[in-house]
């Protein structure tokens, strides 16, 4: 007894001593973000999130919309055989990322808002200041805004924190709101609470564009200077997540790291514009060589990238106020009022230092107008919302049939919005089976 | 506590001592003799290490490679001598021994077909006989193995029914996927565990060697194994436990099995060198079909000019300007680099990759020590031009008993390895990839001078790997044995990957450093106690702990933009980033187990294994595996006729588990970063309830030997089912989090039967020829989800209820493949597009072993795998982008020539750029390869002097292949970025794995 006595005191030994619990680093757990202190990180993360998802929309977006060209890759950094053609469908898994991307930055800003409203102002000693809380309260509120904006401008239906489907406006409902709360944060510093507020006016304006709500859309439009950009940034730090996708897709020859020349300005619209005006809001560089491989309707095709996007850490814009001023365009286009419309869009041109234009009647302004959007907001992932709304209101003035289906351009269709994810159909309850 | 008396101690030492010298001078003064003699087998092959004992004298040894053998100092007298021999029926024979003289007692021992008596240890709690295990125990005893193998992962495939080992790629240090009754885990690892000499050491790949930022697929995009840097000859047996039933013991982690590698310790007599030399090469084998296959009008032709994209110029033969390239190519299906379809165009870079290896070992030793040291270097190139691998490994066995029941014992090995790979993989800087597709690659150009600028990136990795343990044995009584354990084992792999300056697609140069430190200690005690009568019974109580922490750690960093040429150093960059991460898994649990014996035919076992991880969630507590297993002697009942067969029937029934992943359980938020400042996504909506799944087992079996053990055959029939199981919850995207989360809520069964028989169907003194087969085949499926939604596990894999694990399934297939002629009806059903699964469902092994005269020894052995499919993700990639792609070129000839009446639709949608989807190229990957051809043949030692014996082989390795029609290119066993850790296997741009060929001489001395 007594051997199996030792044998046992050894057996309790071992497994007394192995202690199973352990910490890892690296990943912080939820609690901790309690600490006010981690709202910074929260709010830049919601801004990373933005990015993500405006980088992958702004291009498949941009493929679709005929704002580039198809030159060949596939795959990483390459453009589907379906969008190619034109097509956006809800059975096409490549589209989770947009969604998600999307999805993640609206419900990553709105958490953030939540934790932020929760804790509520700094009580006095903290280490945040009642005035960095404002800033980023505020900054959560832009953010959360053009979150919903993103989704609004391009997805075909809305879904809520797991709802089931709901109207497209509502994303634009709310970014109406969140706008609105955020022009009514206080406390903040001067300079960060000016730059703010005309990101939250030029953001609510634009909102109120699809909203159908002209009248408060071209008075948030007036609030903003014409000289106003509000950007999301792009970082050119080693990770593809954070580079500008439409600049690193056809990257190949202009920075170093990028194998790829998907796209191209070849055969577009803008090439044919830029070529007869010389506009600097439209930089295409001709080079002698060929996309990274042959598509199916072309063959190999020149590589003429876009030269908007110039580094993979060029920004895209969100607002400016050069974009208000064509809201309040389209607002007199609707009120008839042409000579207005025109005055607003070549203040628009002077200011991009390119030459004014005229319009012959009330169809050719429009038709000017939704040229002049087309290439003040190119590759913002902007154009496929303009193309859907303008369609759905019937409203006058053609587009480039380079833009469209056709005999001119190589798309077979043109789907102009992206639609509920498979991955959301097939994971939420309220949308399942649907 | 008596047993721990210092009185008790002292009269223990004092008797010990007293003990000693009497032995000592009662053998001074004795009359003794010598025995000796030679054992060999019934075929006359000499038997090395047989084990000889006079029987109630501590008197032994073990016999040379010569089959001889002496004892000296043997009491005069009337004496038995016993030889065991692995494999063979023990043999006693009487001798007389007389002072001071010599006698012969040689030995031709018979062959033992189901070895009964062998110990094994694996997953038995302590050492137990074959014939009390319940479950199936495969064995591999290196001295029977004849192929030269360069790693452990070619020296196991096809050598044991039920164990699939799939190599990756052609690339240099590859790892194999290895899996044991297919699939037990969805989300987790399959890869069995790996112990070494009672030592836990990594079963997952190292790190792949890929920059930690930017695209992740400037690589070579392989792994290696932690495996592989074990040096195969230092190996003497492996113990292979293949499911749920037989691992009860080991617990969480088990249920995927447990391989068990024992290497070589020293023998008690003069030291034995042996040395051997291993020198051959690899070559791929054609991968795709032959040029003259493409359709007329694939020439190769440049334009001279060019205007706007068109072709202006007078359209010129390439292939004229450049004869001597082309010299001996048909006018088609070649590329401008000279490469052919037979190997995707890659052909110009394919090389025959030298290999040399040496090892050399010695062993020897006294009563109270032993020992074993070796040392092997190779050096091995690969196919790839810039792939090579140089190893050197060292390892020192020791064993010391000081006194009569203690014995330590202590092994190290320690290995360097240096990989330098090819970039490769769907690597766009890579060489295969932009060599597959032609002009149509990254450069827009295929000439040589163009796509070997892709050779210009230097992926090179730095292995260097520990496994030391030591172990206590303590045995106060025969009845009674401790065996205590430590073990460490660190593998470390540093990547180095450097794009540098002038690069053709990152001009400004990229590097990256990344070290990966994998570190697992392992504490180990066992004991058991023997009560020889206990009801009736003889009984075996053994009970143990295990302690096993495996913490990962990982810095690495990365720089681009260099200032200019030379050897740069992350320092060097215009831009750098540094990467930390690190986790540790803690597991400790504790087992019981009872073996009753009656009658030495009837046995009974009964055990648990208690559980705590440091994955499973804050409320789940301790998980409990029971087991039970009984095995019965047949073929020792009384009531057998006279031609008396050697028969064993088992059943096993027991559970082992899989633990979560370190974070799993937690909620927890990512640090990510934006632009230089922190930020937080949402990573993991964390779950406290998370536990292990839980895999329950049975599994019958039956071992016979018939007509003299002419005709063996092992056969066993198993039944799964994971409860329990970790399902990858996808969450809903809108909700935030976008990663999947780990939730219990699965089941999934499998069931499946393996068979070997072997059949001597010719033995003389002079030659015997064996056959024999081995089938393997299993069945598996998702029983439920839980509730939780089907999801994809990537490479078109699918966890889908009532279909395998994983299933594969696409979103589009084609529903009229075979209607030749009719334009492709596409469903967008996922539940027409269902393929079947992913592993082999059907492996079937042959093998002949012919022994000639004078020793001659040739083995075949061959396998067939079958009845799974695999995406060809590669030639996908290339129709997408307009390449015309080999494995296209039938139907580009009835296209072009008019013939559409003949075309499939399956062709038409897979090779019609516009209409093409990843989905069409689903492929049945069933294959059959010659996995070996050696032959062997004895060298008479007179040529080397003072040698023992020396041997020569020539041998293959998967030297030959037939492949389903509807496989057009690359091989079921390519890989894709993953390597062999893919849970899901796919094809990408990689060459196959090679075949080899090696001529190995071996002497012993």
């Amino acid at each position: 007894m007594s051997k199996l006595t030792i044998s046992g005191l050894a057996l309790l030994l071992a497994t007394v001593s192995c202690d199973t619990t352990v910490t890892n680093p690296g990943p912080v757990q939820d609690e901790f973000l309690a600490d006010r202190n981690a709202a910074t990180a929260m709010v830049n993360g919601a801004g990373r999130a933005i990015s993500s998802g405006l980088n992958w929309i702004s291009y498949t977006g941009a493929a679709v919309a005929r704002e580039i060209h198809p030159a060949g890759s596939t795959g990483s950094f390459g453009i589907t055989a379906r969008w190619q053609n034109g097509e956006l469908n809800g059975d096409d898994a490549d589209l989770n990322t947009h969604w998600e991307q999307a999805q993640r930055a609206r419900w990553l800003a709105e958490e953030t808002l939540r934790r932020l409203e929760e804790v509520g102002p700094p009580p006095v000693g903290s280490l945040q200041t009642p005035a960095q809380y404002a800033n980023l309260l505020q900054l959560g509120y832009v953010y959360a805004g053009y979150a919903n904006r993103l989704l609004g401008e391009n997805m075909c239906e809305a879904v809520i924190d797991g709802s089931a489907a709901l109207p497209n406006a509502t994303f634009f409902t709310r970014a109406e709101s969140l706008f609105t709360k955020a022009l009514a944060v206080t406390g903040g510093t001067a300079a960060t609470m000016a730059t703010l507020n005309n990101a939250a006016y030029a953001g609510r304006a634009s909102a109120r564009v699809y909203l159908n709500k002209w009248t408060d859309a071209v008075a948030d439009a007036g609030q903003v200077p014409i000289a106003f950009v509000y950007n999301m940034p792009y970082f050119n730090i080693g990770n593809d997540d954070q580079r500008n996708r439409i600049f690193w897709a056809s990257g190949n020859s202009r920075e170093s790291g990028s194998a790829y020349r998907a796209h191209t300005q070849w055969n577009t619209w803008y090439y044919t514009y830029r070529t007869a005006t010389n506009d600097p809001r439209v930089p295409i560089t001709v080079t002698t060589l060929e996309g990274d491989a042959a598509i199916e309707c072309c063959g190999k095709v020149s590589f003429w990238p876009e030269a908007k996007h110039a580094t993979s850490a060029a920004p895209i814009r969100l607002s400016s106020g050069r974009e208000m001023r064509l809201i309040e365009a389209e607002a007199k286009l609707r009120s008839s009022d042409v000579t207005g419309a025109l005055t607003s869009i070549n203040q628009v041109r002077t200011h991009a230092n390119t030459a004014t234009i005229t319009a012959t009647d009330l169809t050719d302004a429009w038709r000017l107008l939704k040229r002049e959007r087309g290439i003040e907001l190119w590759l913002e992932a902007r154009r496929l919302g303009d193309m859907r709304r303008w369609k759905e209101q019937n409203t006058p003035g053609a587009l480039d049939p380079l833009e469209l289906p056709g005999a001119s351009s190589h798309l077979q269709t043109q789907d102009l919005c992206f639609p509920i994810s498979r991955s959301e159909k097939e994971t939420n309850p309220n949308l399942r089976g649907g | 506590m008596p047993g721990f008396s210092p009185h008790r101690i002292t009269w223990s030492v004092v008797q010990w001592t007293f003990a000693l010298l009497v032995l000592v001078s009662a053998r001074s003064v004795a009359q003794t003799g010598t025995i000796t003699g030679t054992v060999t087998s019934e075929s006359g092959q000499a038997l090395a290490a047989a084990q000889v004992s006079v029987v109630g004298t501590s008197l032994g040894t073990r016999t040379g490679m010569d089959g001889r053998y002496t004892v000296v100092n043997v009491p005069v007298g009337q004496q038995r001598v016993r030889v065991q021999f692995i494999g063979h029926r023990p043999m006693d024979q009487a001798v007389t021994v007389t002072a001071g003289a010599t006698v012969t007692s040689d030995f031709t021992m018979r062959t033992q077909a189901l070895a009964l008596d062998a110990v094994v240890v694996t997953g038995t709690g302590s050492a137990a006989r074959n014939r009390e295990v319940g479950n199936s125990i495969s064995q591999i005893d290196m001295a029977k193995v004849q192929l030269p193998s360069s790693n452990i992962g070619q020296l196991l495939q096809g050598r044991t029914t039920g164990m699939t080992v799939m190599p990756s790629s052609a690339m240099a240090g590859s790892g194999s996927m290895i899996r044991l009754r297919g699939n037990v885990s969805v989300t987790m690892s399959n890869q069995p565990l790996i112990y070494v000499d009672g030592v836990r050491i990594r079963s997952d790949g190292y790190q792949r060697n890929v920059p930690p930022t930017g695209s992740d697929l400037r690589s070579g995009n392989d792994v290696a194994s932690p495996l592989n840097d074990i040096n195969p000859n230092d190996i003497e047996r492996v113990e292979v436990i293949k499911g749920a039933a037989a691992a009860t013991l080991y617990g969480t982690e088990a249920a995927a099995g447990v391989i068990q590698i024992f290497t070589k310790s020293g023998r008690t007599g003069r030291p034995q060198w042996s040395f051997s030399v291993d020198q051959g090469f690899v070559r791929s084998l054609p991968f795709g079909p032959d040029p003259l296959e493409a359709p007329p009008g694939d020439t190769i032709f440049s334009c001279t000019t060019r205007v706007n994209n068109a072709c202006t110029g007078t359209m010129q033969a390439y292939r004229d300007s450049f004869p001597d390239r082309f010299d001996g190519l048909p006018t088609r299906g070649v590329s401008r680099a000279g490469g052919t379809s037979s190997y995707l165009f890659i052909d110009p870079w394919l090389r025959n990759g030298l290999r040399q290896r040496y090892s050399l070992s010695v062993g020897g030793g006294g009563e109270n020590l032993r020992y074993f040291v070796s040392g092997a270097a190779s050096d091995e190139e690969g196919v790839l031009p810039n792939d090579k691998e140089a190893r050197q490994a060292v390892r020192g066995n020791f064993s010391f008993m000081p006194i009569n029941n203690i014995l330590f014992t202590f092994n190290t090995a320690y290995t360097k390895d240096n990989i330098a790979n090819t970039a490769a993989g769907n690597n766009a800087h890579g060489l295969t990839l932009n060599a597959f597709r032609r002009d149509r690659n990254y450069a827009s150009d295929d000439r040589p001078e163009v796509v070997e600028k892709m050779l210009n990136q230097e992926i090179n990795s730095d292995i260097t790997h520990l496994i030391t343990g030591g172990s206590i044995n303590y045995s106060p009584t025969t009845s009674f044995t401790n065996k205590f354990t430590v073990g460490y084992d660190l593998a470390q792999i540093e990547n180095r990957n450097l794009r540098p300056f002038g690069f053709i697609s990152a001009p400004s140069g990229i590097i990256s450093s990344r070290r990966n430190a994998y570190e697992n200690v392992t504490f180990d005690y066992v004991g058991s106690y023997v009560i020889p009568q206990l009801l009736g019974l003889r009984t075996t109580w053994s009970w143990g702990a295990q302690g096993v922490s495996a913490e990962t750690r990982e810095t690495s960093a990365y720089g681009e933009n260099f200032p200019g040429p030379g050897k740069p150093t992350v320092t060097s960059a215009g831009t750098t980033l540094g990467f930390e991460e690190r986790q540790r898994v803690v597991n400790g649990g504790f087992f019981g187990q009872g073996l009753f014996d009656k009658d030495n035919r009837y046995f009974l076992t009964l055990g648990f294994r208690v559980d705590g991880n440091s994955a499973f969630g804050e409320n789940f507590g301790l998980q409990y595996y029971p087991k039970a297993s009984f095995s019965w002697v047949a073929s020792e009942e009384s009531f057998w006729p006279e031609w008396n067969p050697e028969m064993k029937i088992r059943a096993a029934w027991g559970r082992s588990g899989r633990a979560p992943g370190a974070f799993d359980a937690v909620r927890t938020w990512e640090p990510v970063g934006w632009g230089g400042q922190p930020a937080f996504y949402p990573r993991n909506v964390g779950n406290p309830d998370l536990g292990p799944e839980r895999t329950t087992e049975i599994e019958l079996g039956f071992d016979g030997a018939f007509f003299g053990d002419k005709l063996t055959t092992q056969m066993t029939w198993y039944s799964r089912d994971v409860d329990q199981a970790l399902f990858s919850a996808r969450q809903i995207p809108s909700l935030g989090f976008l990663n999947s989360q780990q939730q219990n809520v699965g089941s999934m069964t499998s069931s499946g039967l393996e068979a070997t028989v072997n059949y001597t169907v010719l033995r003389t003194s002079a030659l015997e020829w064996q056959v024999g087969g081995s089938l393997f085949t299993t069945s598996d499926k998702v029983k439920s989800l839980g509730g939780a939604a089907d999801f994809s596990i990537g490479n078109f894999g699918w966890i889908m209820k009532d279909e395998s694990i994983p299933v594969i399934r696409t979103d589009f297939c084609v529903m009229n493949p075979e209607e030749l002629g009719a334009a492709p009806e596409i469903s967008t059903n996922p539940n027409d597009c269902v393929f079947g699964p992913n592993l082999p469902t059907k492996t079937y092994g042959i093998n002949t072993n012919l022994l000639l005269p004078k020793g001659f020894n040739l083995i075949v052995r061959g396998e067939y795998q079958g009845g799974h499919y695999m995406y060809d993700g590669a030639a996908y990639n290339a129709i997408t982008r307009g390449i015309r792609w080999p494995g296209c070129y039938n139907f580009y000839t009835l296209q072009e020539t008019g013939r559409t009446a003949e075309i499939r639709p399956l062709d038409h949608a897979r090779c019609t750029q516009a209409a093409s989807r990843a989905d069409y190229f689903i492929y049945p990957a069933n294959f059959f390869k010659l996995r070996e051809v050696s032959l062997n043949m004895p060298v008479p030692t007179r040529y080397f002097p003072g040698s023992s014996a020396a041997s020569f082989t020539l041998s293959g390795h998967n030297i030959w292949r037939w492949l389903n029609d509807d496989f057009p290119v690359f091989d079921p066993e390519t890989g894709n970025n993953g390597g062999f850790d893919s849970r899901v296997r796919s094809i990408l741009e990689h060459v196959p794995p090679p075949a080899s060929y090696t001529a190995t001489f071996r002497i012993v001395f």
